[in-house]
């Protein structure tokens, strides 16, 4: 059966030769980075919904939605997840979603004057 | 018995819950050799390439059912039910798609496609201008594709 098996490794050193240009590894980590956010976030909505006991179904009545809606959010069958509907979803599960700075963050940062408006914008 | 509703303690992120091993990335070749979709990504800007890399890896780890991707996988309808496809917009919004299958079956199923465990098989992809649309005829051409690789046992991937 071995001899038989088809060798699949070409995506993995496709990946890793052209990991090898800059630019293509900076834009890589970049998607990668965004991708896991999302996906951390839908994958704990419904984990956190799981751990309620509370099917889908009802999770779309609390949040005045049509069943499919969440189940197709749940499961990435064409979706394109929207900021109210994942916030509304995480306060119908009793959790917020909140932005964290990270602790190692290397890329450029805007100017001292606008960050110091921002700052002042928002308290 | 564990109670209805209790979490499923998880790894750590992009991996399966439930223990198997992420899904194989392979790519139908043609049987003159070409491989459609490796031609279509080298042909895409650099960042556009990695993005669908990245993505196909997202999912891979954490395969369907499971929401992966970033919400930019998405299972197709219509005539396209069975498929799905990679979403990207490009410099100039210019629209770029992947077109996949699943291969997932019994173990047995899948010696017999010549496959370990299940994978995402790469079939093609498609550029377009903004606010345009692909027509019938390119996506017979995706379909056309996918049947010829689907009747080959073992697959006929690239390596």
């Amino acid at each position: 059966m071995t001899d038989a098996m088809l060798d699949v490794g070409l995506h993995e050193r496709r990946r890793a030769r052209r990991m090898q240009d800059r630019s293509y590894r900076a834009a890589y980590e970049q998607a990668a980075r965004e991708l896991a956010q999302t996906d951390a976030v839908i994958q704990e909505l419904d984990a956190l919904r799981v751990d309620l006991g509370m099917s889908k179904a009802e999770l779309a009545r609390r949040v005045n939605r049509n069943a499919s809606s969440v189940r197709r959010l749940f499961t990435a069958s064409q979706v394109r997840p929207e900021l109210p509907l994942i916030v509304a979803l995480a306060d119908a599960l009793g959790a917020e979603l909140r932005i964290v700075r990270r602790q190692e963050d290397t890329r450029p940062r805007a100017g001292k004057g606008r960050r110091g408006e921002r700052i002042a914008a928002a308290s | 018995m564990p109670s209805r509703g209790r979490r499923q303690r998880r790894g750590p992120l992009g991996r399966d819950p439930s223990g198997n091993l992420p899904w194989d990335v392979i790519y139908c070749a043609e049987p003159d050799g070409t491989v459609p979709a490796l031609a279509f990504l080298d042909s895409c800007p650099s960042t556009i390439d990695a993005q669908f890399t990245a993505i196909l890896d997202a999912v891979a780890a954490a395969p369907p059912p499971r929401f992966s991707g970033g919400g930019k996988w998405e299972a197709m309808h219509g005539a396209m039910g069975g498929w799905y496809e990679i979403r990207l917009t490009g410099p100039g919004r210019e629209q770029f798609r992947l077109f996949c299958l699943l291969e997932n079956g019994t173990s047995e199923e899948l010696a017999k496609r010549g496959l370990r465990r299940c994978a995402i098989a790469v079939i093609t992809g498609m550029r377009k201008p903004w606010r345009t649309t692909f027509s019938d005829r390119d996506y017979q051409r995706v379909r056309d594709l996918g049947d010829d690789y689907r009747r080959q046992h073992p697959r006929r991937i690239a390596t």
